[in-house]
Formats: C-alpha cells, sequence, structure tokens
C-alpha cells in the first residue's frame, strides 16, 4: 500500500541519482582536464550549477517531509542523510569547477603531471564512483575502500606539498598543489558521504571525537 | 461524461420524487402522533378538571381537620383520612424504600451470576400481582394471625407493592450509570462497597428518585389491599395495632353513600390525594435535586461546599 | 519466535535493552513486570510480557488496535480484579513488592498506582474541589485543611490551579474536556501515587487541550514514574524515554524512543512505526 510519503520519497532518490550521475561525470570531466589538457570547464560549470540548483532541490523536498511526514526509522535516516549527501555532491560539483579553472590559468599542464599526481587523479575518480554507487545500493561495504582510497590522497597531499616548496617550475609546481588540494577535499567529502551511507544501513553515526580530530591529527 | 457523473445524475433524479413522497409522509406521521398524544392527554387534563371542578366547593379547613360526620348531613371533614394516608404512604415507604433500593444495588453490581438473575426474573413477576392478592396475602399473614386490622397490615401489603418497583427502577438507574465512574473509583483504590454507595448511587440519583415516587404514587392511590388490613376508621390515629383510615378507602365510603353531600366530599377527598401525591413529587425532588441542577437554577448564590 | 505477515517471516524474539548498558549510572527500577500473561476466558490478550520501568521517567506503549497495551496497562493496577472473566498471570513488582502476591492487601499498595483514563471521567456530582479529594474522602480523611492543602498541590502539579482556582465548587463538568482531563490527573496525583499510568489521556481531547497534557507530562516526570498507552506515535517521540512496542499481545521490542525510532531492530518494529502495516 502506498504511504502519503511515498511519492516523495521516490522523488528525492530520483533527484539524488541524477545529481549522483552529474557528480561522476563532472570529476571525471575535471580530472582529465588536466591529465590531458582538454577545455571541459564550460560543461563541467554547467553540470556545477544544475548539481547546485538540485542541491537546494532537496533541502526543500527534504524539509517538506519532515514538516508533513514526521518520519521515523528508515525514511527518517535516509531523509536525513540525503541533506547531507546532497551537500557532499555540490561540494563535488564546485571543485571539479574550480579544478578546470586550474587548467584555464594555468594553461596546458599535461606535462606537469607526476606519478604520484596521476594515481591520486585515478583515486579520486574511482572514490566518486564507489561512493555514489553506495549511496544508490545502499551498500556499506566500500566503506573500507573509500576511506582507504582517502587515507592514500591524503598521504599524498602532506607528502609532497613541502617538496613543491623546492620545485623549480613554479607554474607546474602551484597547479599541483591546488590540484592536490582539491583533491583532498573532494577526499575528505567523500568518507563524510559514505558515513552518511553508512547512517541510513547501520543506523550509527562514526564517533564525533574521530570526525573532530580527523582535521588536526597526524595519520600515519 | 464520467461514470461517477452519471450516477449522479441517476440518483439525483431518484431524489427528487423521493424526497416530495417521504416530506408528505413525514407530515402525516408527525400529524398521527401529535394526534395520539392529544388523545392521551385529554382524559387526563379531563378528570383534573372534573376533580377541581367538583371537588374545590368542599376545600374548608374545617373539611381538611375534622372527623367525618353523620352520614349524609355534609358536616365534618376527612382529617383522619390524610392523616392516615400520610401514615400509611410514610411507613409503607420506610419498609419497602431500604428493601427496594438494596435489593437494586444488589441485582446491578453483585448481580453477574445465577441467583441473582433468579431474583431479577422473580422481582418483575412480583411487580404485575394484583394489589388485590397482595392484599389478601397480608390479610391471612397478619390481619388472621393477630386476630384484628392493623397499621402494620397495612403498612406491609403496600410495601409488597413498592419494592419491586423500587428494585427495578435503582437497578437499571445503577446500570445507566457509566462504567468508568466505576474504574476511576477503583482506581483510586476506594473499596467496592465505598464506590458503589458514594459514586454510583450519587450518580443515579435522579433516575433512582423518580423511581421511588413513582411507586409512592402507585401506593397513594391503592384502596383494595387497605380494605383488607387497615379496614378503615371514623378516628384519628391512635395506634399502629388498630384500624385506621386513609384517603381511598374515605373516597370509596363517601362514594357509595346516595347523599349529594357525600358525593361532593368525596370529590373534595380526591381531590386533595391528587394534591398530596403531586407536593410529594415535587418536595422530594427539590430536595435531592443534585449540585449541578441547583448551580443552574441559582448561579454563584449557592456555595454547595459540605 | 516467528510470525508469519504477508508471506513473510519476521523474527518475533524481543529486543530489549538493557537499561544499564546504555546509562553510566545503575537506574532503579520503580516498577517490573514479569511474565505477565492475560487471560480472557482461556484467550490469552497479554502473552508472557516482561518489562522493567526505570523510576522517574516516562514509558510509552505503542502498537496496533488490539495488541494488548490496554490490557497489559491495566494489569499493572490490578484493574483487571473488575473483570469477570479475566485471569492475569506473572508478578508485577513495585518497589519490590509483587502486586499480585497473596500476602498483601492490594488496595493499599494499588494506592501507589494513580490511573488516568482515555475519555475524562470526573464524577458528575461532584465540584472541581470534592473531586480531587474524592480518593481521600471516601477513604476516611477528614482534616478540611490538609485536604484544602491537597487540593491546591494537585491542581498546580495538574497545571489547572490557575484556571479554577477561583472557583473551586463549580461542579466538574462544568470544565471543558481538558481541563477534566487535567482534572482527573490531579485527583490521581492527590492520593500520592508513584506510578502513574495513562491509558491514551490525550486521544479524546483537541491539539491545544493535548499540548497542555503533554506538557504537564513532562513536568511530573521529575516526581513520578510514567507509563503511557500512546497510538499517536509523534506523541511517544515527543514526551516518552523508553518506548514498548507490543503486538498481538506479545512485547516485540523495549528500548530508548531515540533509538526505537531512528533505528528500531525488530523488522516488525520498523514496518509499524512507518505505517508499512495493513
Amino acid at each position: 500500500m502506498t504511504r502519503l510519503i511515498d511519492p516523495s520519497l521516490h522523488k528525492l532518490s530520483l533527484i539524488m541519482s541524477e545529481m549522483g550521475d552529474m557528480v561522476i561525470e563532472s570529476i571525471s570531466l575535471a580530472v582529465d582536464s588536466y591529465l590531458d589538457g582538454t577545455n571541459t570547464s564550460e560543461k563541467v560549470l554547467e553540470l556545477s550549477d544544475s548539481i547546485r540548483t538540485k542541491y537546494f532541490d532537496v533541502e526543500d523536498l527534504t524539509f517538506d517531509m519532515l514538516l508533513k511526514y514526521q518520519p521515523v526509522a528508515d525514511d527518517f535516516r535516509f531523509i536525513r542523510s540525503s541533506t547531507e549527501i546532497s551537500y557532499a555532491f555540490s561540494r563535488f560539483g564546485r571543485y571539479a569547477y574550480d579544478i578546470t579553472l586550474v587548467r584555464d590559468l594555468f594553461g596546458d599542464i599535461s606535462d606537469c603531471k607526476n606519478a604520484s599526481l596521476v594515481e591520486s587523479s585515478k583515486k579520486v575518480k574511482n572514490m566518486i564512483k564507489d561512493a555514489v554507487l553506495s549511496f544508490a545500493e545502499l551498500d556499506v561495504r566500500k566503506a573500507v575502500k573509500i576511506r582507504e582510497d582517502e587515507a592514500f590522497i591524503d598521504k599524498i597531499y602532506k607528502e609532497r606539498l613541502p617538496k613543491l616548496i623546492e620545485s623549480n617550475n613554479t607554474k607546474c609546481a602551484l597547479a599541483e598543489a591546488l590540484l592536490l588540494r582539491y583533491l583532498e577535499r573532494i577526499g575528505d567529502h567523500a568518507v563524510f558521504m559514505s558515513d552518511a551511507v553508512n547512517y541510513i544501513v547501520t543506523g550509527k553515526h562514526r564517533p564525533s571525537e574521530e570526525r573532530i580530530a580527523s582535521h588536526t591529527k597526524v595519520k600515519n | 461524461m464520467s461514470t461517477v457523473q452519471q450516477r449522479r445524475q441517476q440518483y439525483r433524479a431518484l431524489f427528487k420524487q423521493n424526497v416530495e413522497r417521504r416530506l408528505l409522509i413525514d407530515k402525516i406521521v408527525r400529524i398521527i402522533v401529535f394526534a395520539c398524544v392529544i388523545m392521551a392527554i385529554i382524559p387526563f387534563g379531563s378528570i383534573l378538571v372534573e376533580v377541581f371542578k367538583n371537588g374545590a366547593a368542599a376545600i374548608s379547613i374545617e373539611f381538611l381537620t375534622q372527623i367525618p360526620g353523620a352520614a349524609g348531613t355534609g358536616e365534618g371533614g376527612i382529617g383522619p383520612a390524610i392523616q392516615g394516608t400520610l401514615i400509611i404512604i410514610g411507613l409503607a415507604s420506610l419498609i419497602g424504600v431500604p428493601i427496594g433500593v438494596l435489593s437494586g444495588i444488589f441485582l446491578s453490581e453483585y448481580g453477574d451470576n445465577p441467583l441473582a438473575r433468579s431474583v431479577r426474573f422473580f422481582n418483575d413477576v412480583f411487580m404485575e400481582f394484583p394489589s388485590i392478592v397482595l392484599g389478601i396475602f397480608a390479610f391471612l399473614v397478619i390481619v388472621l394471625v393477630l386476630g384484628h386490622f392493623s397499621v402494620w397490615a397495612g403498612a406491609f401489603a403496600l410495601s409488597l407493592i413498592m419494592f419491586p418497583i423500587v428494585a427495578r427502577t435503582t437497578e437499571e438507574s445503577l446500570k445507566m450509570v457509566p462504567v468508568s465512574y466505576r474504574e476511576a473509583g477503583m482506581a483510586l483504590g476506594l473499596k467496592k462497597w465505598i464506590v458503589t454507595l458514594r459514586i454510583v448511587v450519587s450518580a443515579a440519583k435522579s433516575g433512582m428518585i423518580t423511581g421511588i415516587l413513582l411507586s409512592i404514587s402507585r401506593i397513594g392511590g391503592e384502596t383494595a389491599p387497605l380494605i383488607m388490613t387497615i379496614l378503615g376508621s371514623s378516628q384519628f390515629f391512635s395506634n399502629f395495632d388498630v384500624p385506621m383510615d386513609a384517603l381511598p378507602l374515605r373516597i370509596w365510603r363517601l362514594s357509595l353513600l346516595p347523599y349529594d353531600s357525600a358525593q361532593l366530599q368525596g370529590w373534595g377527598a380526591a381531590l386533595v390525594l391528587i394534591i398530596i401525591i403531586l407536593g410529594i413529587n415535587l418536595a422530594v425532588r427539590y430536595f435531592f435535586m443534585n449540585k449541578r441542577r441547583k448551580y443552574k437554577l441559582f448561579g454563584y448564590a449557592i456555595n454547595g461546599s459540605r | 519466535m516467528t510470525a508469519m505477515t504477508e508471506g513473510s517471516t519476521i523474527d518475533m524474539t524481543p529486543v530489549i535493552d538493557s537499561v544499564s548498558s546504555s546509562t553510566i549510572v545503575e537506574k532503579k527500577y520503580k516498577m517490573i513486570a514479569e511474565n505477565v500473561t492475560v487471560l480472557y476466558g482461556g484467550i490469552p490478550a497479554v502473552k508472557n510480557v516482561s518489562m522493567k520501568f526505570p523510576e522517574k521517567t516516562v514509558t510509552a506503549l505503542i502498537g496496533p488496535s488490539g495488541c494488548g497495551k490496554t490490557t497489559f496497562l491495566r494489569c499493572l493496577n490490578r484493574m483487571h480484579d473488575m473483570t469477570k472473566n479475566a485471569k492475569v498471570e506473572g508478578k508485577v513488582m513495585i518497589d519490590d513488592i509483587d502486586l499480585y502476591s497473596k500476602d498483601i492487601d492490594p488496595i493499599y499498595h494499588r494506592r501507589k498506582v494513580g490511573m488516568v483514563f482515555q475519555k475524562p471521567n470526573p464524577f458528575p456530582t461532584m465540584s472541581i474541589h470534592d473531586n480531587v479529594t474524592s480518593g481521600l474522602r471516601l477513604n476516611g480523611v477528614r482534616d478540611k485543611k490538609i485536604l484544602d492543602e491537597i487540593v491546591e498541590d494537585s491542581l498546580k502539579m495538574a497545571y489547572l490551579w490557575d484556571e479554577v482556582k477561583h472557583d473551586l465548587h463549580k461542579p466538574a463538568l462544568e470544565l471543558s474536556g481538558g481541563q477534566q482531563q487535567r482534572l482527573c490527573i490531579a485527583r490521581a496525583l492527590a492520593i500520592q501515587p508513584e506510578v502513574l499510568l495513562m491509558d491514551e489521556p490525550a486521544s479524546a481531547l483537541d491539539p491545544i487541550a493535548t499540548q497542555k497534557i503533554e506538557e504537564t507530562i513532562t513536568e511530573l516526570k521529575k516526581d513520578y514514574t510514567i507509563i503511557i498507552v500512546t497510538h499517536n506515535m509523534q506523541q511517544a517521540v515527543r514526551i516518552s524515554d523508553y518506548t514498548g512496542f507490543l503486538y498481538l499481545g506479545e512485547l516485540i521490542e523495549f528500548r530508548e524512543t531515540k533509538k526505537l525510532f531512528t533505528d528500531p531492530k525488530n523488522e516488525l518494529t520498523a514496518k509499524y512505526v512507518q505505517g508499512r502495516f495493513g
């Protein structure tokens, strides 16, 4: 029997899935822009704006559902996580656009790439795919992989930054610094996302001390 | 046109005819009912009018306080009869009302068992007994045994008429009190008999009073049992062990005499009897009117605190 | 223990949080029900239900109509003594005394547990003042001064004092529905109980009156242990600390309210609270 809340939940799922697809596309295009030198900023901007619009739609929809239906249990957790995840999506769109701007600013930097940047970029692409998929399928097993990838990206970020200071090639160094920064932020949000998915499935938040300390604690 | 619209049109056509006919039937029934009420009231009204018309002339202080004079003289009064009626009603009530009320309480509150069911059955049967049979019974059991007519016998006979009525109406009134009040009382940790007496009976007061007054009105006019038990007399009350006069008896005696003055006195006695019964009704009703009604009648002027 | 519902098997093993696992201080239980079973003419309405009610908390009992929650509630103050065909088995302990044991006086101990019913039922022939004191007066308490004090205390606790203090001798039935219900609460409080049982206390009231009742309950839990049956799940979420879900006479889940409603462990509970029943 359809409950009053079901059409709204269905609509929410639809919007989230569209956002997910757009996020995967925009990140892919963004990464390609500096790895291959392709000019993708217009397309990515378009995607980013769409994602942002949908983010506001999701906010409206979720609060509307809270007002009208006072959902509990699975419904409640899904709705709560959807607000967090849609925010993460909007950040992904934004960072993707920022990344394409690096290429616009610095010109073709495809020769600046090095092994760790390429590796990080690949990982980010996979992370995003995993994150979106794990939300679509409510599958928490991918969370482990996502966290591993994020740790890797963090490590690269902390290792490379000091080295860039000593670099001769200012253009490449600055470009790489910016890119690594954006990649690290994307990784962080992907982990937020996987925590939100975990909340839907298991009902548990990750303990807050870890969450707070994760920004400052040095990980080995 | 959709099916809903089709149906609407179809049924609306039906209603139009139906309604007019039904309004007509409604009017006719209402007239019939009204006519029946009038037919029922007319005899009652006409009795009152007759009694008043014929009896008012007889009323005087002398009439109300003197003992009967010689037959046919038109002197004297019905003083002993009035006194006797009040005494016999009072005494019968003293016996019949407590027994009736307690039986009613038993049947209602503790009555979900075979004993109660048979009591209830016999009670209903007893209520239908002809009063003359009860009079004969009292005659056999008390008058013959003691050897003389007496007030006790009369009170006994009348109480036999009274208590089934009181028991029945008490039981019905108590049953009308919603279970929730009993539950509330029980939840407060009150014992069952306290809940029954202080809460349930209190709430059923109005109905119970009606029942008691009904029975009083009934026995006020009973003649046959009185013939067999108190016999009648021309003197004021002296002793419980001797015959006594009462209004129904006096009315009967007076109406049998061939004199006009006796007839007049008879009408007067009938009027007095009706007034007494009416008076008892009003007085008891007022006295037992519950706080809520008094509050509504008299507003904030009454302070009903205990 | 499993139940067949719509073709799928649902695990009916009760999920009960032991309270101490989620709190630091060892909580004291005011009332403990152990293996309570109620039979109406041989047919079980409540099957082997056990619950522990921590003191000074509000516990909500939820479940679909006919699941036994009211029947169970009425066991907690021996209301079934009044019902002809009812048989109650098991123990109900209040402060370590079993209400159903043969050695104790049920009336004395029943006074430790007050009850408020679904439809407000102030005694119709009594004034407000007399209604509140009825539990005491009809038990022999005569001292007017004490009675007046208790009336003021009880009406204040029920948040009715300010509205009626100017005319305590008004007949109780002159009050509005919400006021009558608060009067019933005051009447229950007047006998100085320790536990308050409430059977859908706000279901017959309008939203404003309901709100007042809920506020009253939230204040009362500072001093009383309250157990409330409700069919309104949002009300359970708003005012209760613990929630028990009953279905077909059995206890399915009993946990902290927030946990039960955000992350129910039993599939049946999840279905019920989300409205996927029926």
